[in-house]
């Protein structure tokens, strides 16, 4: 096994936790990691694909805000909440449509696409808004963030349908072959015929999708649309990707890989509110993780490698 | 004597890049390094630069034992090398690049702008370079930035001045630039020692040669006593003792190209491949063999002319279009544009022909797997399973999963861009068995090799370029040597 550190770094949090605390594994406890974890680790979801593919989408914040406040504004306007749900899902995915055509048809570096796309988004969404959260939604709507299903929080069942559908993309699909193709290597993907162009932007619809549907959930805990909602999320997002094996050069990385980078950083931040460390160390700890885990990657890498380079 | 090299060894993995190098170079004198491409000239180079270790020989300099551990020891010890790449920093000023590494430093660390401004300025004056000390390295053409390179040569006071192919890439009146300067380095009692392959410079510069064939030294003298044929001969060497492919009747034309242009890489080329034959392509560095590969499979625009293939007339604005017409391309750089090198074999095999074994977008595991061994199985691919990242395979194996990227889709087309580039004897056996299946097969293979004596063995026809155009077709058993005439001496 190749990639151990952080299927092994869960599991002795989840250890640590539930033998050095008597709350961890409460239900209300575990519901709540649940649930506070499902929108970061749909949106990682989507940036997975995204970053397989070789590039990166920091709009993810923004772009989730806008969404799941298109998706209110639906509904406070008389639309049912599937309706207003299909519509923040739908605004998601032609977003992030419109950054993959920025990156694959403008060839803009996708860093300086989606920065710019995340102060568009979050713009638009005050505007939208007139800078005041979305209230009066129908009381079904609740459902999504908040509701149970076989024993379960409902947003859980949400979160499994998406990572086996994210995970047969990019293992079993021919788009999910020729994302880690162009993630590894754009130019032999290119010079094998592969449509370079067509995938780079249908990897960033995905990862909108993913957002839409996060945004929706996020909506549904609130029971309002927030237009700033989501600030900080793609910095979370890219770091569970990372912390999962994913690597910023593209041609990396898994929804198995991904989802544990995501609880390792949900269960750091429950286990410390347990444990009552301040929220500021909190901070701190989370992003020594991020460097501890990608530096460990790192070293694996390099033994593999032969060779001297530049750093 | 500057530098003494002594029966130089280095192997690289299964290759023998120098058998048994020796040369000797002088102060004052231009040595002219000679021999064909792969022969061991940049090797042997790139030891007295510091940016190889060699596994045996012996090494001195100025008279005493001495052995470059890394680039920066060579070029303290006064060792500098012109390369073709430019290894220049494009956003600095030339001034910032002559001192990079070396700068000039008041009290408490702070550059002295202008004085490392002034002290460039005077050394560019003095050798009467083009060139301005202010200028960004990003704006210079190719040729000025070699003299960049040249000038920070002179600003570290080397002794020994190193030229890899300096002049295969630039214009004449450029070139004769370079040239005034070299002499000029002669004068002040520099050595220089002047890898080529143009056969025009050889004369005006050298006062000796050394030629280097298949690693090992064959000849060391002053030019006065050899002729060009003499040269040639030495660079060439005896035949290879393989067997030459055997003639067969070619069947229809396959690819037909017409007064294909591209602004002056290309001009006016015209050919065709039919089905069954492999027609070779030679020519020196530079002379646009790359280029018409890129232009036949889509990845460069062209500004005039058309491609047919069976008959039909093609656009080939990208590599996708070109697949589909059914060309094929195994690139020069496999590493760069061949495969996605940290994906598993499989995936590679498979990545021009995904949508064969697609369904609704879902890769059919089963219909994917058998092809997958059956090419691995054909191209007697050398990897523990489908899985292995294809970066870890041998550049041989490597080149076979290239290859068999293009046999698992079937092309009409095959375009092979030094296909035996850093393999090993034994895979080229094996690649050159390919080229030759698929010719049976039917397909039209096209060759472009600077290996002549690959060439000579493998294509049914030879065509030679030089500057852009196609200089000479040769047919069946033409000698290497007419070849590298025709590549090389611009009246032959």
């Amino acid at each position: 096994m190749h990639r151990i550190w952080p299927f092994l770094t869960l599991f002795v949090l989840i250890l640590g936790l539930s033998l050095g605390t008597d709350s961890f594994l409460r239900p209300d406890n575990l519901t709540s990691v649940i649930r506070q974890t499902a929108v970061i680790n749909i949106i990682a979801l989507g940036m997975t694909v995204i970053m397989v593919a070789g590039g990166i989408d920091l709009s993810v914040g923004s772009m989730m805000a806008f969404s799941g406040l298109l998706g209110c504004l639906v509904m406070e306007n008389g639309g049912g909440a599937g309706a207003g749900i299909a519509a923040g899902v739908a605004a998601g995915l032609v977003l992030g449509t419109l950054n993959g055509l920025g990156v694959a048809r403008l060839r803009i570096n996708p860093f300086i696409v989606t920065l710019g796309a995340m102060g568009i988004y979050r713009g638009l969404a005050l505007i939208a808004s007139n800078g005041m959260p979305v209230q009066n939604l129908p009381a079904g709507f609740s459902f999504l963030g908040e509701g149970r299903l076989l024993g379960a929080p409902f947003v859980l069942w949400v979160l499994v349908a998406c990572a086996l559908a994210v995970h047969v993309l990019l293992e079993r699909t021919r788009m999910g072959r020729y994302a880690f193709a162009i993630g590894s290597n754009p130019e032999a993907a290119y010079y094998s015929g592969v449509p370079v162009a067509f995938h780079t932007t249908a990897v960033y619809a995905v990862g909108g999708l993913m957002v839409g549907l996060a945004g929706m959930i996020e909506s549904s805990r609130l029971m309002t649309g927030q237009p700033t909602a989501g600030q900080g999320y793609e910095l979370q997002a890219i770091a569970a990707v990372v912390i999962g094996g994913g690597s910023l050069r593209g041609g990396e990385g898994s929804v198995v890989g991904t989802l544990t980078g995501a609880f390792i950083m949900g269960l750091l931040a429950n286990g410390s509110d347990l444990l009552g460390i301040s929220p500021y160390l909190q901070q701190a700890i989370i992003g020594a993780v991020i460097v501890a885990a990608v530096f460990v990657d790192e070293l694996r890498k390099r033994s593999q490698r032969p060779g001297r380079s530049a750093p | 004597m500057v530098l003494e090299l002594d029966r130089m060894q280095k192997r690289f993995g299964g290759v023998v890049a120098l058998r048994r190098g020796d040369l000797r170079v002088a102060a004052g004198e231009v040595h002219l390094l000679l021999g064909e491409n792969g022969a061991g000239k940049s090797t042997l180079m790139k030891i007295v630069a510091g940016m190889i270790e060699p596994d045996a020989g012996a090494m001195r300099w100025k008279s005493s034992p001495a052995r470059f551990r890394s680039p920066a020891e060579a070029q303290r010890a006064g060792v500098a090398m012109v390369h073709q790449e430019s290894l220049l920093a494009p956003h600095l000023t030339v001034a910032e690049n002559l001192w990079l590494g070396r700068e000039m430093t008041a009290r408490g660390g702070f550059l002295r702008r202008g004085t490392m401004r002034e002290a460039a300025q005077r050394l560019i004056e003095e050798h009467r370079f083009p060139l301005q000390a202010g200028w960004r390295v990003e704006r210079l053409s190719p040729a000025q930035r070699q003299m960049v390179e040249i000038c920070r040569a002179i600003a570290h006071d080397a002794s020994l001045l190193i030229f890899d192919e300096p002049t295969s890439s630039l214009p004449d009146s450029e070139t004769r630039e370079v040239f005034r300067i070299v002499r000029g380095l002669k004068e002040r009692g520099v050595a220089v020692v002047y890898i080529t392959h143009r056969m025009e410079e050889l004369r005006v510069l050298g006062n000796r040669a050394t030629v280097l064939r298949d690693g090992e030294t064959v000849f060391t003298g002053p030019m006065a006593e050899v002729t060009n044929d003499d040269l040639v001969r030495l660079m060439v060497g005896r035949e290879i003792a393989a067997e030459s492919r055997p003639a067969r009747a070619p069947g229809s034309v396959r690819l037909r190209v017409e007064n294909l242009s591209r602004g002056g890489v290309l001009r006016d080329i015209c050919f065709e491949a039919r089905a069954g034959e492999i027609v070779g392509i030679a020519g020196l560095v530079g002379a646009g063999r790359t280029e018409l590969c890129r232009a036949l499979f889509g990845v460069d625009a062209v500004d005039a002319g058309h491609v047919e293939v069976d008959g039909e007339v093609v656009r080939l604005r990208s590599p996708r279009e070109a697949v589909r017409a059914g060309i094929a391309l195994a690139p020069e750089d496999r590493q760069k544009c061949g495969l996605a090198t940290s994906r598993p074999v499989g995936d590679n095999l498979l990545l021009a022909s995904l949508e064969g074994v697609c369904r609704w977008g879902f890769v059919d595991r089963k219909r994917a797997a058998a092809p997958v061994h059956t090419l691995i199985q054909r191209m007697r691919l050398k990897a523990e399973s489908p899985a292995q990242i294809a970066g870890q395979l041998s550049g041989g194996n490597q080149q076979k999963a290239v290859i068999g990227k293009w046999v698992a889709r079937g092309a009409k087309v095959y375009l092979f861009d030094e296909p035996t580039r850093g393999i090993d004897i034994g895979a080229k056996e094996e690649v050159f068995g390919l080229m030759d299946e698929l010719a049976r097969e039917g397909a039209a293979v096209v060759m472009v090799s600077s290996e002549m004596a690959e060439l000579v063995r493998m294509a049914d026809r030879i065509l030679v370029m030089r500057q852009g155009r196609i200089a000479a077709e040769l047919p069946r058993g033409a000698a290497q040597e007419e070849i590298l005439r025709f590549a090389a001496l611009e009246n032959a």
